[in-house]
């Protein structure tokens, strides 16, 4: 997994295609640039936080549409379209479908850079959580059955004693539970134990 | 002054079998009325003096509203020879209110009929004026124009009432010392003898011209009204014995009602008809205008983007030359490479602008001489119909000689139809009282010839004077600002100029001036239609 950032072009216009090269370049990014979206759907994604620049009238095409099936695949990063008969409605559609920014060509190259980076940013974020969240639940699957049925109950609230009544269990197992729950999820605290189990959802089951 | 002829109006349409066969019904319902009503004729009608004022009261409906609709034809087509048919309509229609009032026993309590000469005397008057005004509309030559209606419609008017008023006193206060045309009441006396062949010469005479001629719809109608004022002539003064209110007498007035009633329901109908065509062809030369402005929306669209795109990429090559530089270890290569690509956009700018304007001006190049008075009076054949329906007046002053100029005739008719309709929308927007737009051809200056379109709409402010031959700028709420830019482009490209002054007292002069052809060709018509 790398963290150099990739900015990934896609313009059916070569000039503007080598032009918004050279610009991204400038400021250091590493940059990919393709005529169509079937040829950036064909290459290879890099492991690597990255931006889409995509201008919105795509060869047989638009970009909105493209946005949408990016979408369904759930791998796109984010989307900085640019274009040259930018409407309004065109732009609320791409900004509520997610889009970082929709710049109407000509147009400032720092407008640019910032939508940029506002997007690689943004999917450097949600690459950190996703890889977060696997963690999690590499180590919450190394619980035994009973162990979890514990961390469920302690998590939403109850004592030791109580749980120990729920589940038939003497107090002291409960404590042993616990201290392996807390050791095996690297839970430091009381809190730690509950921001785990709620981010995998965990809610008590009735039995 | 020459105005373009209007095939679509009664007054010069000329009619088609249906209205022919309606025709000879009327007049074979005429010929059966008065054989049918002929051996009767000479009795009296006692006491049918009350249904008089309803006889008055029809007539004068019937031909107020003949004569509101040929002075509105009249306003339209400007033609004097309507404009005294009306008058003749509206004189027999101001005159039947003062012959039912003094007529003898009628509206006795109101006391105008103690003159028994009066009601014979305003009668006299109602045929041989209204007789004479029909061979002076059948006599005038349609193609005689004025150039304010409205003036004249109003000057008519006024002069009829006046007019009426006059034989009304006439008849009430002179009469009674003239030879006398009423023996009593009911019977003339010798004098009137001489009013009824007069009467039927003038109907004889105007039939025949207008037979003839046979110029319009609207004349055999007229003829017709006047086969059946004879019919009524004969049964009232020769078979009715001359005696009022007798059976012939009344038929011959009830016979001439029915046939001014079909005659009005004609011209309604036909007016009406008229109208909806007139408005059919305004909406289609309105469709064919909003089709050449929607062309030139997405044509400019089309530049826009086609420009937009070599532009941005000059922009982005700029930034990105400077970017390059601005970096610690400054990156010449990659700025050179940068400006390389600006020059590249550049000229791939200068070839789509270039190929735009091949495009655009295709054929521009050939250039003959034309006759400017058949450019401009093509374009005004064009919008015709608009004008009319916006009741713009047009006046074109032409110098007698032929001004001849060296331009592409298609493009310099799209210039000359550009300007008149601008103008038309400038006075339908302005609201003005006069809408007149005056078109001339005046000599320029040494070498050229200028033409001027001066209309009476709001005018131009001057502080969009200056920019309103730019791309964009319009005061039309719904302009694109593209026509005068065009104009003037088209102009300048033929060694032109196009400018604007202010009119006086209100209203827009756009003028521009050609460089005039020294070669006078004898063929006017130099491919003006495309």
């Amino acid at each position: 997994m790398s963290d150099d950032p990739v900015v990934y072009v896609i313009d059916d216009d070569p000039a503007i295609r080598v032009s918004l090269e050279s610009l991204l370049a400038s400021v250091g990014y590493a940059v990919r640039t393709f005529a169509s979206a079937e040829d950036f759907l064909a290459a290879e994604q890099a492991d690597a936080p990255a931006c889409l620049v995509l201008d919105v009238r795509l060869k047989g095409r638009s970009g909105l549409e493209f946005q949408r099936e990016l979408a369904r695949r759930g791998q796109s990063p984010p989307i900085v379209f640019v274009t040259g008969h930018g409407d309004v409605p065109m732009s609320v559609a791409a900004m509520k479908a997610g889009a970082v920014e929709f710049l109407t060509k000509p147009f400032r190259d720092q407008d640019l850079l910032d939508a940029v980076h506002e997007g690689i940013e943004r999917h450097r974020r949600e690459r950190e959580q996703a890889s977060a969240m696997g963690q999690i639940l590499g180590l919450y699957e190394t619980l035994s059955p009973r162990e979890r049925q514990v961390a469920a109950l302690v998590a939403s609230g109850l004592m030791n004693k109580q749980v120990a009544d729920r589940l038939g269990l003497s107090e002291v197992t409960v404590k042993v539970h616990r201290a392996q729950i807390m050791h095996k999820l690297q839970a430091r605290t009381l809190a730690d134990l509950i921001r785990i189990t709620d981010r995998l959802g965990i809610t008590l089951v009735q039995d | 002054m020459p105005s373009s002829s209007d095939q679509r109006l009664i007054a010069t349409s000329l009619p088609s079998d249906t209205q022919l066969r309606v025709i000879f019904a009327v007049v074979v319902m005429l010929v059966v009325a008065l054989a049918a009503t002929a051996p009767y004729a000479g009795r009296p009608t006692d006491g049918t003096e009350i249904f008089l004022p309803a006889y008055a009261a029809a007539v004068l409906v019937i031909e107020t509203t003949t004569a509101a609709l040929l002075f509105a034809t009249f306003r339209v087509q400007r033609s004097v020879s309507l404009l005294v048919l009306a008058s003749g309509y509206l004189l027999s229609a101001a005159l039947a209110v003062p012959w039912a009032l003094t007529f003898p026993g009628v509206f006795s309590t109101l006391g105008f009929d103690q003159n028994l000469q009066a009601t014979a005397w305003i009668a006299a008057a109602r045929r041989i004026g209204f007789a004479a005004a029909v061979v002076g509309f059948a006599l005038c030559d349609p193609r005689w124009t004025v150039r304010s209606p409205s003036r004249w419609i109003s000057a008519s008017v006024g002069g009829l009432v006046a007019g009426a008023g006059l034989v009304l006193w006439f008849a009430l206060t002179v009469t009674p010392d003239l030879p006398a045309f009423m023996a009593d009441a009911r019977t003339t006396a010798p004098a009137w003898a001489y009013v009824p062949p007069l009467a039927l010469l003038l109907y004889a005479v105007g039939m025949v011209v207008l037979l003839r001629g046979r110029r319009s719809t609207l004349d055999i109608w007229m003829s017709v009204a006047l086969l059946s004022l004879f019919v009524e002539i004969l049964l009232i003064s020769y078979m009715g014995a001359a005696v009022r209110l007798s059976v012939g007498w009344w038929s011959g007035r009830f016979f001439g009602l029915v046939a001014a009633g079909t005659i009005l329901l004609v011209l309604l109908a036909e007016t009406t008809g008229s109208y909806a065509r007139l408005v059919q062809v305004a909406i289609n030369e309105r469709r064919a205008r909003r089709d050449r402005l929607t062309a030139m929306e997405a044509l400019s669209a089309s530049i826009a983007h086609e420009i937009n795109q070599p532009l941005a990429s000059m922009v982005t090559n700029a930034n990105a030359g400077l970017r390059w530089l601005s970096r610690a270890e400054p990156q010449t290569g990659e700025a050179e490479a940068a400006l390389k690509r600006i020059v590249d956009d550049g000229h791939r700018a200068d070839k789509i602008v270039s190929g735009i304007r091949t495009m655009f001006l295709k054929g521009a190049q050939e250039r003959v001489a034309v006759d400017l008075k058949c450019v401009i009076d093509e374009a005004l054949g064009r919008s015709a119909s608009e004008r009319a329906l916006a009741a713009v007046e047009v006046e074109t002053v032409y110098p007698p000689e032929v001004k001849m100029v060296i331009c592409n005739p298609i493009q310099l008719l799209q210039v000359v139809s550009n300007l008149i309709d601008n103008a038309v929308d400038a006075m339908k927007a302005g609201g003005g009282r006069v809408r007149r737009l005056t078109i001339s051809i005046e000599d320029g200056e040494p070498g050229e010839v200028e033409a001027a379109f001066a209309d009476t709409g709001p005018g131009v402010s001057p502080d969009i004077a200056d920019r309103i031959f730019l791309p964009f700028v319009s005061t039309k709420p719904d302009g694109m600002g593209m026509g005068l830019m065009f104009c003037r482009s088209v102009i300048e490209a033929h060694g032109g100029r196009l400018w604007i002054a202010a009119n006086a007292p209100t209203g827009a002069v756009f003028r521009f001036s050609l460089p005039a052809s020294t070669v006078v060709e004898e063929s006017n018509k130099v491919g003006v239609h495309p």
